[in-house]
């Protein structure tokens, strides 16, 4: 069963960032988020992060932090989970 | 007297041409997916530079009154989650950046400047006064919204880019700048600038306090 | 290149920074002090408190007129000479902000008078007309870098025998539009700035500064001997992973460093990679030169962050002591990096630089005369 979070996460990112031709469903899961197969940079990567703080009353405090947060749509997924009130979370 | 050689000339000319339509006008001109964080003002630069093939011993010379009006209508517009693309494209010389990043093109010597009524002869001089076989000199204005509404943008979309060479061979026109003791002045605004270049047309004036500019087209 | 032209003699120079004016500021920092203090990153309408530095007396959120132009007329009055913007002694004007705080304040109050302050143009046309000067000022920006464009040309306008007295005037004044705008980049958070601090994260903070410096031909106790700028072109916000663009400035100017004992006046202004690119290439190049920071002490400057840090560093020559890097802390990118106050005695001239968006770095090489 699709996870919920990870395809709002997905939707979140192509909307963002306006990525044409790109479809959520086919971002992955696991793969660099930042400099990989989007060739998204460090800009993309910030102009996320307002938009997740927010989606989803986050608070992201450096660089640094974002990074770690953006490796990959999976590794966002768990931030938000871990981060996130739970009811900003989808069903 | 300051003089160079026009061996290079590119306009662009939208006229009110929104900036979703020159995105999409222009997108096969920059590498894929290149252009979403473009602004209207930094396609047309990008667009304008592109045949001269700016290279890292040039000096570039960036000229523009109100530069990226619509970036920084967004971007006030974005607080107070302020946006982190918009400050950045919202930022002095944010247009040939644009351009030039998307390339991976360094540029040695590179001087953004802004003003009004002498801002070409500012840019002229700056480009005359270097130290290089060529200088480009390059400029535009894009069109603001509610900024425009309070006259604090341009009303007009355009850019350009030109090629001053120390060498008259190939030459499109002769540019001389005169330091005229005089005490006269006269003053020559970008659109005005754009215009006279867009149209190769001549010109013999004051564009600025004891400056005299003349453009002769070969 | 910009290496080669003649040497460019400063006959007056002064900055003011939330210290005060340069000699304030040099003793302030001496003193190991920090004009930093945590403000809201939105002026009134709140948000994180991020290290800001203000000079006295001025307001955060943008009054009308900009408060900041009693500042400016401060520092305009100890210029010398008149006659100011007429052709034979031309003005260049850096800043990378003017008033955009002007602009954030129109937005938010919908006053259409903050807009005679807010254009580029405007704002220094509107700055010409309270200082007294003629039409003939060149206005220069290019962020960080902005002053030593300002420097370049005057020199060059100099050289070329277009004026007899050049002047360079450049200001900064931090507004919730820019501290917003590098909030939003996470590199303006709760954390002060450690100038190339070998650690985990990295922050910056912002301060008011505003700075001139009068240019000649033949007159003046200091001169600048090279100067050079590269663009690198690779991204908005980061480096070449190399450091080659760092390389690429300094090229043009080692020649003239040959034989010389310098100290270096960085950038640094609290960010991780750069600073460590930055420290890296200084210190390959002068093994042993003493490298300072100043912006934990004063708040990076911006674009008037090279001519600031230029009349401090001249400030400091005539004392004999440059304050350390103020709020660096050990472990350092380098063993160069002066965490301490250097005694200048040893040594015959400093290396300006700074860095900016784009990859943007510019040089210069200053003596005493």
């Amino acid at each position: 069963m699709p996870d919920p979070l990870l395809i709002k996460l997905k939707t979140l990112v192509v909307e963002t960032l306006r990525l044409e031709d790109v479809i959520p469903a086919d971002i992955p899961d696991d793969e660099p988020l930042i400099g990989g197969g989007l060739s998204l940079d460090s800009i993309d990567a910030l102009e996320l992060v307002v938009r997740l703080e927010k989606e989803f009353g986050i608070k992201i405090a450096s660089s640094e932090e974002s990074r770690i947060a953006l490796a990959s749509m999976a590794s966002l997924a768990a931030y938000i989970r871990a981060h996130a009130d739970p009811s900003r979370l989808p069903a | 007297m300051l003089e160079r050689w026009i061996t290079a000339l590119s306009t662009e000319d939208p006229g009110l041409e929104e900036s979703a339509t020159t995105r999409e006008r222009l997108k096969t001109r920059f590498p894929r997916n290149a252009t979403r964080r473009m602004t209207q003002l930094g396609l047309l630069v990008g667009a304008a530079l592109e045949p001269l093939a700016p290279v890292e011993t040039d000096t570039l010379v960036y000229a523009s009154g109100y530069a990226e009006s619509r970036a920084l209508e967004d971007y006030l517009d974005s607080f107070p989650s302020a946006s982190p693309t918009l400050f950045q494209t919202s930022i002095h010389p944010s247009a040939v950046q644009q351009a030039l990043i998307i390339r991976q093109q360094s540029i040695r010597q590179f001087f953004p400047l802004t003003g009004g009524d002498y801002l070409p002869a500012q840019a002229l001089q700056v480009a005359l006064l270097a130290d290089t076989p060529r200088a480009i000199l390059c400029g535009g204005e894009e069109r603001g919204t509610w900024l425009l509404a309070q006259n604090a943008a341009s009303d007009r979309t355009f850019a350009f880019a030109l090629a001053l060479s120390t060498s008259p061979d190939n030459a499109l026109a002769r540019v001389t700048l005169n330091a005229v003791a005089d005490g006269a002045t006269g003053s020559l605004t970008l659109p005005g600038f754009f215009d006279t270049l867009h149209a190769r047309r001549p010109f013999d004036g004051f564009v600025a306090p004891a400056r005299r500019l003349m453009i002769e087209w070969l | 290149m910009s290496a080669l032209l003649p040497p460019i003699h400063l006959s007056a120079c002064g900055a003011l920074t939330a210290f005060g004016d340069e000699n304030a500021s040099l003793s302030a920092m001496l003193d190991g002090r920090r004009a930093l203090a945590p403000l809201p990153v939105l002026g009134r309408d709140g948000g994180d408190l991020v290290p800001l530095a203000l000079c006295q007396d001025r307001a955060f959120d943008e009054t009308l007129p900009p408060s900041w132009i009693v500042q400016l007329r401060a520092l305009a009055q100890r210029i010398p000479g008149e006659g100011w913007g007429s052709p034979r002694r031309p003005v260049f004007v850096t800043s990378s902000n003017f008033g955009v705080g002007s602009l954030y304040a129109f937005r938010r109050e919908g006053n259409p008078a903050h807009l005679d302050h807010g254009t580029p143009f405007r704002c220094i046309d509107w700055i010409a007309s309270e200082l007294g000067w003629g039409p003939d000022v060149t206005t220069f920006s290019h962020a960080c870098v902005s002053a030593h464009l300002g420097v370049l040309q005057a020199s060059r306008t100099l050289a070329a025998g277009l004026a007899d007295e050049a002047l360079v005037f450049s200001f900064d004044f931090i507004s919730p539009f820019v501290s917003g705008g590098f909030h939003s980049l996470k590199i303006l958070n709760a954390s002060f700035p450690a100038p190339y601090h070998d650690g985990a994260t990295g922050s910056i903070g912002l301060g008011d500064g505003a700075a001139f410096a009068v240019l000649t031909r033949d007159r003046g106790d200091f001169t600048i001997t090279a100067q050079s700028l590269h663009n690198e072109m690779h991204h908005f916000t980061a480096n070449q992973a190399d450091g080659s663009g760092f390389e690429a400035c300094l090229a043009p100017v080692l020649a003239q460093t040959d034989g010389r004992r310098l100290w270096l006046k960085g950038h640094g202004t609290g960010t991780i990679e750069a600073g460590r690119l930055e420290a890296n290439t200084l210190g390959r190049h002068f093994p042993g030169a003493p490298l300072v920071s100043w912006k934990g002490a004063l708040g990076h400057t911006l674009g008037s962050c090279g001519l600031v840090e230029l009349a401090i560093a001249t400030a400091a020559i005539r004392g004999g002591r440059a304050p350390g890097t103020v709020g660096g802390a050990a472990p350092s990118f380098t063993p160069d990096v002066a965490l301490a106050p250097v005694d200048l005695g040893a040594f015959d001239g400093a290396l300006c630089t700074s860095n900016a968006f784009g990859g943007a770095h510019a040089a210069l090489l200053l003596s005493h005369a």
